[in-house]
């Protein structure tokens, strides 16, 4: 069992030094990267299947006793978040083939080492060795983001490492002040800490702001769009379903276990949560090309789940880890749409398109219509069945400005759908010149295998709401978890 | 079961329909038919059961932990509205079949025509709420499918259309959820049966407005009633079935199956009569203007939904008795004059009034037809449409909102109903009156008037024979409106106030026909709001609040971005201020030398604030960084201090390389210097605050404690820090090894726009001095790398001596390490191998990650950790060095010299 | 206290010189951020120790955990400053662009 947990951590890391070490060969770091990958899903998957039925797999790093090591341990929530992360790595690493970044030598162990900082972050139950391990998700994407061909990579990669840093700065700050008042870092010895005793509360908002800027959340996400415009398609579709949920898995955990259910400072959480979703979406609507389309669409959906973390009842947050996870791959699916009429036509720009994809790339189009569907939470998509929940949740237990920012919110989402739609795919045949060769299927396959698969959970909803229920009454008590961490 | 048959089959057909095209071509639209009345003959065999009101229904659980099953019920309601849907349905796929051409057949019109018909007959049959909204949105996905098969010219009324009727769908969705809340369940059936409870609820007023709201915008009610027209654009077929008879029915369907919760309220009548009443008559004033022979379709269907809404919203039996009845007599029709309407397009290329002329000549069948549709539209008798405008009128004198409601509804009604009839006999009169002026053309093929034809004569004869409907019109408004006593349904009422206002619509309408050229004059003058312009502006003010609202996101300096987290900060401790309550007392023991230090670290910081020289800067940094590791030998921490002392020389290295070339002045500071200040000077005060508040006020840590007394014991080695780093928190080390690693890798991938020139140094005591020097630094770092464990050292600190020695090296004579085994690559892996390979080790033999043991009896775990360690930050400094002492090639070519 | 003051000063002079433009003066900033995390961290293990050098038995010893966590920090800083420095000198400047403001987002 104790391997199952290092596995996602230790076999990316071990296969990217390898990958090193060997000579250079696209083949062999395909195979390797998502051959190994394919594991850690594996190894997630069944992690998962154990916390739902209320186990906490646990590791003690090093056999130290209990309070000294540093602790490695999942509930559903985390071994849920574990393998949504790992499948969009997975599914990012056989779109990079199709959009041709990974011929580079060193971007396969660069994802794999994110990989399995992600994996680490969220399995971690120590505060400090969580900072470390998000340092360890963060040095790749630096490094990712300045191979791309873009124009302007340099200063995008400067903006995203500079409020990182500075997020990073703040985080540790955080931690010093909290083991100031505590005398600790390990997250169980650390449970409730902050809904009783005020300089520890002030601490762990200041870890909760870093996390938040890492997270996006308005009005501290305006790095998002120009950093992510910037990287590589398929590096963008890593960064989307990696990096920003570390922030809000962290965001989630941490007022889980320090905060245990004090419910003085929700408010906050539903205004900013508000917040983030009407602006996300109000710049979604007025940006003019698909990237930023979708990178403000982003911000707009964290505002979502943070609405889930807002009400803090098991509604909620199981409402909000459902729409974390169908979220994560229709953006993913979006963004390889997006990546793929950018790799084909060389611009995503709006007015350059001119329209009348649909012409062309039929299958593209098809999974763009069923994944804007599912953002816009049309039913039968997944997307629908997450705004019932959501929308269900908040009208039960939130003020009625939550509810009509729901279904308002939603209501904008699909003008901005509809405006890529008819920018991109609908109208004449386009006037731009047709690429050489038909699409191949590795970049068509994964988007429209994600947008099956968004179709797939709508209809069949149940497996993953049931899965959504247990973690999210694991993180409204998460006695079990603490009490696992600190025997 | 059955129910669940009928939607399988219909769902089937909607499958199989491109098969059945590739067969058949476009005369799959008849076997398509057949199945629609098989469907239609399978619900009409209930019907026994359903007017006895015995229910039939069907469940299956589809989200248990939402509640929410498929649940179908078939009871009088459904049975009339999926009977329209089917019947009329067949209609148009009979109609299609000479309407499309083969090549046009062979596209998604009739799948998606026959998923809408499924999805429609699923919305009345529904017993679940969150099924009715899921078929409802699906309906509106059909309908936007089916208008862009229109083409590019579709976009506009497109997406009018679509967002419009999904905002409405929006808010179904709103009175879906509360009504849930209100009652506990999902069954629509449970929840009509208990209308207290969802009254006395607080969401009865928003179930109630978000109701109408959905059934407004789908029934294209004042005031979002322009979307229809617009969506004339969509082929004849598609007009005749979703935008006549089925789909704007939806929003009808809706109010009556509300009506047992809400009929009574004052309010529900007031506003459905109001808003139905207006749109009546605005949708009859502009069917009068319009020259386009759909456009006064389309406002015609709008002008009689809201008649139809006027009549829910009286509420009383006989009201929705006259609803039912004219929902089927409308969908009757509508659907027929959108046919006939169609047939005359395609024969005579032209759907203009002013351009077509006395087509009664050559196309009498046609010409009948169409004037007995519209004496039905008209309420002429004995049509079905008569009967049914008698009812309506009978339901709205009915109206007891207030006393004079009845009276003035019936007014409006009859002046609505006027227009009605003059804009028919427009119709017949445009198209089929006058001289002929294309005697070529010839009466459409029988099979293409056949349907039409029918409708038309079903119209006739329902008139004289209504009350054959009566007993499913009776089992309808039983369910709409539980107890109540529905009124018998028959032709001929004789002399009665509604007999007397059908005449006066007559008399009215005729003098309107005859007058037709003052009136159509008076009305071209009338301005009316323009609908989808208004909604195009809407949408594009959108478009610009968001552009705007976006606009700080794309703001160029690195400032702006940087200063919301830190405004963030002041505002967090600005809250923690005030909110902080008593402290415990302060623990730590003062030091007055230490003040001395802090003011040193004020000037200095001072010093780096106000420079304005390139060298001064760096230089002042590196003195503050030597202030603070003076600072931490102050506090104790020596293997700290070093490693921060040695970390400053290797900054100050890396800056000179980085800074070769680079201006000597600093950028000026930009116009915003005063408000940086503050805002920096604030969050200073927040952080000293934090410190002095949060820090100090506690004796040493349980954690602390540990380490202090048991590490020697534990581990075998005296400094504590260093076992905490290798042993106890060997995780963190790792893992920050790989953080430096993978650094160095990033700096190689930089490296590659660069290119290795040696930089010519005839500083020739630098040379000697690093010569003489780096064999004994390296012998240092060997020396620092193995005591590490019981005295300051370890292998971070001895990786950075090592590495200031190569980055001398680098200085001093300008080459780059060319052998393999001194590649950054190469160390990164072996470090790498080593550290992970000693981490992972204890797995195989069951212990956990890290756990220390002796690699050989001399050899400590420990030390090959930091082995690996060693090697991995010494990777760093030399890629460092090989990707930093390079020049960029552009600025090489700049310079003119070749690459 | 005296660790109060020095990292508000340190904080200042910071964040002071992380809002310039410039790059060099935004990665100096960030340097001096870095040692304020530093002074604090230190703080939070209470001000205890006594002057330190081989042979001193003076003071109390120091808490061990935070040397530890300042020491990661430290040499993780360390490596992401350099390739701050490396993006610094990769970002050759473009001759037409403002010369005097190199710390350009992308617009």
């Amino acid at each position: 069992m104790s391997a199952l947990v290092v596995a996602p951590v230790g076999l990316p890391l071990v296969v990217a030094a390898v990958l090193l070490l060997a000579p250079r060969s696209t083949v062999l770091a395909r195979v390797l990267g998502i051959g190994s990958t394919g594991l850690v899903v594996v190894a997630a998957s069944v992690l998962l299947a154990r916390t739902l039925t209320g186990e906490v797999p646990v590791v003690q790093v090093g056999g130290w006793p209990a309070g000294i090591a540093v602790v490695l341990a999942l509930d559903a929530f985390g071994a849920l978040v574990l393998l949504l992360t790992a499948s969009v790595t997975l599914l990012g690493l056989v779109y990079a083939v199709g959009t041709g970044e990974d011929r580079d030598r060193t971007f396969t162990p660069l994802v794999l080492v994110m990989s399995a900082g992600v994996s680490g972050a969220v399995s971690t139950a120590d505060l400090f060795n969580l900072f470390v391990f998000v340092e360890v998700v963060l040095i790749p994407s630096y490094v990712l983001l300045t191979m791309a061909r873009r124009r302007q990579r340099i200063a995008g990669a400067r903006l995203y490492v500079s409020v990182n840093l500075l997020a990073s700065t703040l985080f540790l700050g955080g931690i010093g002040l909290l083991y100031g008042v505590t005398g600790t870092v390990q997250l169980g010895q650390l449970a409730g800490v902050a809904a009783d005793n005020a300089p520890a509360a002030l601490a762990a908002a200041l870890v909760l702001l870093a996390m938040g800027i890492k997270s996006a959340v308005v009005p501290l996400h305006s790095w998002l769009p120009g950093s992510y415009s910037v990287a590589g398609p398929a590096v963008t579709v890593l960064f989307s379903g990696l990096l920003t949920k570390v922030g809000l898995y962290a965001l989630f955990r941490l007022w889980s276990v320090l905060f245990d259910g004090d419910r003085r400072f929700l408010w906050v959480l539903l205004v900013v949560a508000v917040l983030t979703m009407v602006v996300g979406v109000l710049s979604a609507v007025g940006a003019k090309a698909v990237r930023p389309v979708l990178t403000a669409h982003m911000v707009s959906q964290i505002g979502y789940v943070l609405v889930g973390l807002g009400l803090s009842t098991v509604a909620g947050l199981g409402a909000a880890t459902f729409f974390l996870v169908q979220y994560v791959l229709v953006k993913a699916a979006l963004f390889m749409v997006g990546g793929a009429v950018e790799v084909r036509y060389g611009t995503d720009v709006l007015s350059r398109l001119g329209g009348g994809l649909v012409h062309r790339e039929r299958w593209l189009a098809v999974a763009f219509a069923g994944s804007a569907l599912a953002l816009v939470g049309i039913p039968p998509t997944s997307g629908f069945v997450a705004k019932l929940q959501l929308a269900t949740a908040a009208a039960a237990d939130g003020p009625w400005w939550v509810l009509l920012a729901v279904v308002a919110v939603s209501a904008v989402t699909l003008v901005s759908m509809l405006k890529l739609w008819n920018g991109v795919f609908w109208g004449d045949p386009p006037p731009l010149p047709a690429p050489a060769r038909r699409a191949s299927a590795t970049l068509v396959g994964p988007p429209l295998l994600l947008a099956a698969g968004a179709l797939l959970l709508g209809l069949w909803a149940e497996p993953l709401l049931t899965a959504s229920t247990i973690a999210g009454g694991q993180l409204a008590d998460p006695s079990a978890w603490v009490a696992a961490v600190t025997r | 079961m059955s129910l669940l048959v009928a939607l399988a089959v219909l769902g089937g057909l909607a499958a199989t329909a491109p098969l059945l095209t590739r067969i058949l071509g476009r005369d799959a639209g008849y076997v398509l038919a057949a199945g629609f009345l098989g469907v239609a003959a399978l619900l009409a065999a209930h019907a026994p059961a359903v007017l006895d009101d015995r229910t039939v229904d069907w469940s299956a659980e589809w989200i248990p932990s939402l509640g929410v099953s498929v649940a179908l019920r078939l009871d009088g309601v459904s049975l009339v509205f999926s009977l329209v849907a089917l019947v009329v349905g067949a209609l148009v796929l009979a109609y299609c079949c000479r309407y499309l051409s083969d090549a046009t057949a062979r596209g998604p019109v009739y799948p998606l025509l026959t998923l809408f018909a499924a999805a429609m007959v699923g919305l009345v049959l529904a017993d679940d709420l969150v099924l009715l909204y899921v078929f409802w949105e699906i309906t509106t996905l059909c309908s936007f499918a089916l208008v862009s098969t229109a083409g590019a010219k579709a976009a506009g009324p497109g997406r009018h259309a679509l967002v419009v009727t999904v905002v409405g769908g929006l808010a179904l969705l709103v009175a879906v959820v509360l009504l849930t809340l209100a009652t506990g369940t999902t069954r629509l059936s449970a929840v009509l049966a208990d209308p207290p409870a969802v009254l006395a609820s607080p969401y009865a007023i928003p179930i109630a407005a978000c109701t109408a709201l959905a059934a407004f915008t789908k029934s294209a009610q004042f005031p979002f009633q322009s979307w229809l027209p617009g969506a004339m654009v969509a082929m004849t077929p598609v007009s005749a079935y979703l935008h006549a008879a089925t789909m704007v029915k939806a929003g009808i369907y809706l109010l009556v199956r509300m009506s047992p919760l809400f009929a009574g309220q004052t309010a529900w009548s007031a506003v459905l009569i109001t808003v139905g009443l207006t749109t009546a008559l605005l949708g009859a004033v502009q069917a009068l203007r319009e020259h386009d022979l759909k456009g006064m379709l389309a406002r015609s269907t709008v002008s009689q939904l809201g008649l139809l809404v006027a009549v829910i919203g009286v509420g009383t039996s006989t009201a929705l008795a006259a609803a039912l009845l004219h929902t089927m007599a409308h969908a009757l029709f509508k659907a027929t004059l959108f046919m006939l309407v169609g047939i005359v397009d395609k024969e005579t290329g032209s759907r203009d009034i002013r351009e077509l002329s006395g087509l009664r000549t050559v196309m009498p069948w046609t010409a009948a037809a169409t004037a007995v549709a519209a004496l039905s539209m008209a309420g002429v008798p004995p049509m079905l449409g008569f009967v049914s405008k008698e009812y309506l009128f009978m339901g709205l004198l009915s109206a007891d909102v207030t006393p004079w409601a009845g009276p003035v509804a019936g007014a409006l009604a009859v002046t609505a109903s006027a227009l009605t009839f003059a804009y028919g006999a427009r119709i017949v009169w445009g198209a089929f009156g006058g001289p002929v002026e294309q005697p070529e053309l010839y009466e459409p093929a029988p099979a293409f008037l056949a349907p039409a034809a029918v409708a038309a004569v079903v119209g006739v004869v329902a008139g004289p024979a209504v009350s054959l409907l009566d007993p499913v019109v009776d089992s309808a408004t039983t369910d709409a409106l539980p107890g109540s006593t529905p009124p018998s349904v028959y032709a001929w009422h004789g002399l009665s106030p509604e007999l007397a206002m059908s005449a006066v619509t007559v008399v009215v309408g005729l003098v309107l026909f005859w007058q037709r050229e003052r009136v159509d004059a008076a009305l071209q003058r009338l301005r009316l709001p323009d609908g989808p312009a208004l909604f195009t502006r809407g949408h594009d003010a959108l478009l610009a609040l968001g552009g705007r609202v976006g606009a700080p996101d794309r703001s160029a300096s690195l400032a702006a971005h940087l200063a919301r987290p830190l405004l963030a900060v002041v505002a967090l401790g600005v809250a923690g201020a005030v909110a902080l309550g008593p402290l415990p007392g302060r623990v730590d023991v003062g030091d007055p030398g230490r003040w001395v230090v802090v003011a040193l670290l004020a000037v200095a910081v001072l010093g780096t604030v106000l420079s304005t020289r390139t060298v001064a800067l760096v230089a002042l940094v590196g003195v503050t960084g030597l202030v603070v590791a003076l600072w931490l030998l102050l506090s104790g921490a020596l293997d700290v201090a070093i490693t921060l002392l040695l970390v400053e020389v290797l900054t100050a290295v890396v800056l000179v390389l980085v800074l070769r070339g680079a201006p000597h002045r600093l950028p000026a500071a930009g116009p915003r210097r005063w408000p940086t200040a503050v805002l920096a000077v604030a969050v200073g005060v927040v952080a000293a605050g934090a410190t002095a508040a949060l820090t100090g006020r506690r004796e040493l840590s349980a954690a602390g404690t540990f380490f202090l007394d048991r590490a020697e014991e534990l581990t075998g080695g005296t400094n504590v820090v260093n076992t905490v780093l290798v042993d106890f928190r060997g995780l963190d080390t790792l893992l920050e090894s790989v953080v430096v690693g993978v650094a160095a890798l990033g700096l190689l991938v930089l490296g590659t726009t660069t290119v290795p020139h040696p930089t010519d140094t005839d500083d020739v005591l630098l040379r000697v001095g690093t010569r003489l020097l780096a064999p004994g630094m390296l012998l240092l770092s060997a020396w620092l790398l193995w005591r590490g464990h019981d005295e300051p050292g370890g292998g971070f600190i001895s990786a950075l001596v090592a590495g200031i020695a190569v980055a001398l090296r680098q200085l001093a004579s300008g080459t780059v390490p060319t052998r393999s085994w001194q590649q950054p690559g190469v160390l990164l892996g072996a470090g790498a191998v080593l550290a992970v390979g000693v981490g992972l080790a204890p797995l195989l033999v069951g212990d956990a990650l890290l756990t220390p043991f002796a690699v050989l009896p001399f050899l400590s775990s420990a030390l090959v950790f930091d082995l690996g360690v060693w090697l991995m930050v010494l990777a760093l400094v030399v890629a460092v060095v090989q990707a930093l002492g390079a020049r960029p090639r552009d600025e090489l070519e700049r310079e003119g010299v070749a690459a | 206290m005296t660790a109060a003051v020095a990292v508000g000063v340190l904080v200042a002079g910071g964040a002071y010189l992380v809002l310039q433009r410039g790059l060099l003066r935004v990665v100096l900033g960030f340097v001096l951020l870095g040692h304020a995390m530093v002074v604090l961290v230190l703080a939070a293990g209470g001000d205890r120790g006594g002057f330190a050098l081989p042979g001193n038995g003076a003071g109390a010893p120091a808490d061990p955990l935070p040397q530890a966590f300042v020491l990661t920090a430290v040499v993780i800083a360390f490596a992401v400053t350099v390739y701050l420095l490396g993006l610094l000198r990769a970002g050759a400047p473009d001759p037409d662009a403002d010369p005097d403001d190199d710390a350009r987002g992308p617009s």
